[in-house]
């Protein structure tokens, strides 16, 4: 207890020290210059977000619906390719944990790749559009669903397993009759939080021009729109917090 | 699941009749809302084969160019500079908002609604439109990015915290209210201990998270490798492009093992 104590108060002090650190060689802008930045743009700001453009309701609206639908794609197309990915990833299915290390060194490089970058060059090779954005959600997904999949694998009851074998079974019916119905629930939990966690950067995917409500946002930002962007702002809000209740309580009654 | 349907059995199990109804109907519902998506948005796989040039070309051009390395290192360290300073600050003021959303240490009702409903504001805004929100108001460079991190961070780490201090063992807790101690004394004494090791792991995985944040917020010019990267695309320097995701794939790849090892090692 002592020395976990002394641990903490040494990280302590050792993060602020280099926090002082990084704040003196970080390439800050002048103080005064960021002040009166603020003051100049602190008015337009206020009169923008008191009063959101409800013109642009419809607009926005529609935007993010086309967002909404394109997080449902990319996560469907990313449980799918994990579907099939997550198999190789599993050692006790391949017979081995040192068999499933390839699997799972893909997974972990698909997972770090950032989700944006998948979408600037989706978007140079097929041009702008939510294709492009679906594209680069479900290659991400694959990352984060396929090593939640084959844990989940790995974690099965070999019981059911053996006994379909046992009884004749052969390996599609132990896939069949064993595997997934054991793992369904787990997939269809984890499927709509990664649907969750999509919805958001579904969102931000138009700023680099793959679709859904971040293009017209990156338009109205360039322009300073704040009445504009207070409205699209809402909506995203609306949308991700809504979303985010009905996901969650379908997530309770599976697992 | 999505909705029950079939008639529901009273004492009795459930007949598999309208178990199989209950799944077949969610799988409806869940395939109509596909098709209806796919219809939306046009999704096209094709347009990524045809188009202006063919799709693993493309990939080609980016094939990298090494000699570019010696200038990325600049904006590379200022990156982690970002994701520090946004980790660090983030933390600190998220470590007042967890109690103040935990149930079983709220002062009260009102401000523990108001401290929640702040929160999942915060959580609902994506890290990337933190920064492209705050570039027009702060000065382009790295300033708006270690602000976008810092309410970023607060989002994410206060809802960690909260659950994990709304799950601790109340014993202490209630064992230092009925002596008189105040509530400082409280969750310094009760709350603290139980929560220090998985609160460090969170602040880490926030650390995690803040680097993968920090290499993308450049191409909305809050400063970083992605600012970089967003200057080099608009030349179509396709080859420094490919340097430059080589690098961010690499330093993304080494802070998240050194991350996850040392979280292996606290809990």
């Amino acid at each position: 207890m002592r020395r976990n104590q002394a641990l903490m108060v040494a990280g302590a002090i050792g993060s602020v020290v280099l926090l002082v650190i990084v704040l003196i060689t970080m390439d800050m802008p002048p103080w005064t210059r960021v002040v009166t930045g603020l003051q100049r743009s602190f008015p337009p700001l206020w009169r923008g977000f008191s009063r959101p453009d409800w013109e642009l309701f419809p607009l926005a609206f529609n935007a993010m619906t086309e967002t909404f639908f394109m997080a449902i794609l990319g996560t469907i197309l990313g449980g799918v390719l994990a579907f099939s990915l997550a198999f190789l990833a599993s050692g006790n299915l391949l017979g081995g944990t040192r068999w499933a290390l390839p699997g799972k060194a893909i997974l972990v490089a698909i997972h770090t790749f950032p989700e944006i970058l998948l979408a600037i060059i989706f978007v140079a090779a097929a041009g702008p559009g939510p294709t492009a954005g679906i594209m680069a959600m479900g290659i991400h997904s694959i990352g984060f669903l396929g090593k939640i999949f084959s844990d989940v694998i790995e974690g099965i009851d070999q019981g059911p397993m053996e006994a379909i074998r046992a009884s004749g079974g052969n390996q599609l019916h132990v896939f069949i009759h064993s595997v997934v119905p054991q793992v369904l629930p787990e997939f269809m939990s984890n499927l709509l939080y990664r649907f969750e966690i999509n919805l958001r950067s579904a969102a931000v995917l138009g700023l680099v021009g793959a679709g859904g409500i971040g293009g017209p946002l990156i338009q109205r930002l360039q322009f300073r729109r704040w009445d504009e962007i207070s409205m699209l702002l809402l909506v995203i809000i609306a949308f991700v917090v809504v979303v985010d209740a009905i996901s969650s309580r379908l997530r309770r009654n599976l697992v | 699941m999505a909705a029950d349907a079939g008639p529901v059995p009273g004492t009795l199990p459930r007949p598999p009749l309208a178990g199989r109804l209950r799944s077949l109907l969610t799988f409806a519902i869940a395939a109509a809302i596909v098709v209806i998506a796919y219809r939306q948005t046009n999704f096209n796989i094709a347009s990524l084969f045809e188009g202006t040039s063919d799709f693993f070309k493309f990939l080609g051009r980016l094939a990298p160019d090494w000699s570019y390395l010696p200038s990325v290192w600049k904006p590379l360290i200022e990156t982690l500079q970002i994701a520090y300073v946004g980790t660090f600050f983030g933390t600190l003021i998220a470590m007042p908002l967890i109690f103040l959303s935990s149930r079983n240490t709220a002062n009260d009702p009102i401000s523990m609604w108001i401290a929640r409903t702040l929160l999942t504001v915060l959580r609902s805004i994506p890290d990337l439109l933190w920064a492209a929100l705050l570039v027009p108001i702060l000065v382009v460079g790295p300033l708006p990015g270690a602000v976008a991190l810092t309410m970023f961070t607060i989002g994410v780490l206060a809802k960690l915290g909260s659950e994990t201090v709304e799950a601790i063992d109340p014993g202490p807790l209630e064992a230092l209210r009925a002596s008189g101690a105040g509530k400082v004394a409280t969750i310094v004494f009760a709350v603290v201990p139980q929560v220090a090791a998985t609160m460090i792991s969170y602040i880490l995985y926030s650390f995690e998270i803040n680097v993968r944040a920090s290499v993308i917020i450049g191409l909305v010019g809050a400063g970083g490798i992605g600012f970089l990267l967003q200057v080099r695309l608009n030349f179509f320097d396709y080859t420094a492009v490919g340097l430059i995701i080589v690098v961010i794939f690499a330093v993304v790849l080494v802070i998240d093992g050194i991350s996850v090892w040392a979280r292996s090692k606290l809990i």
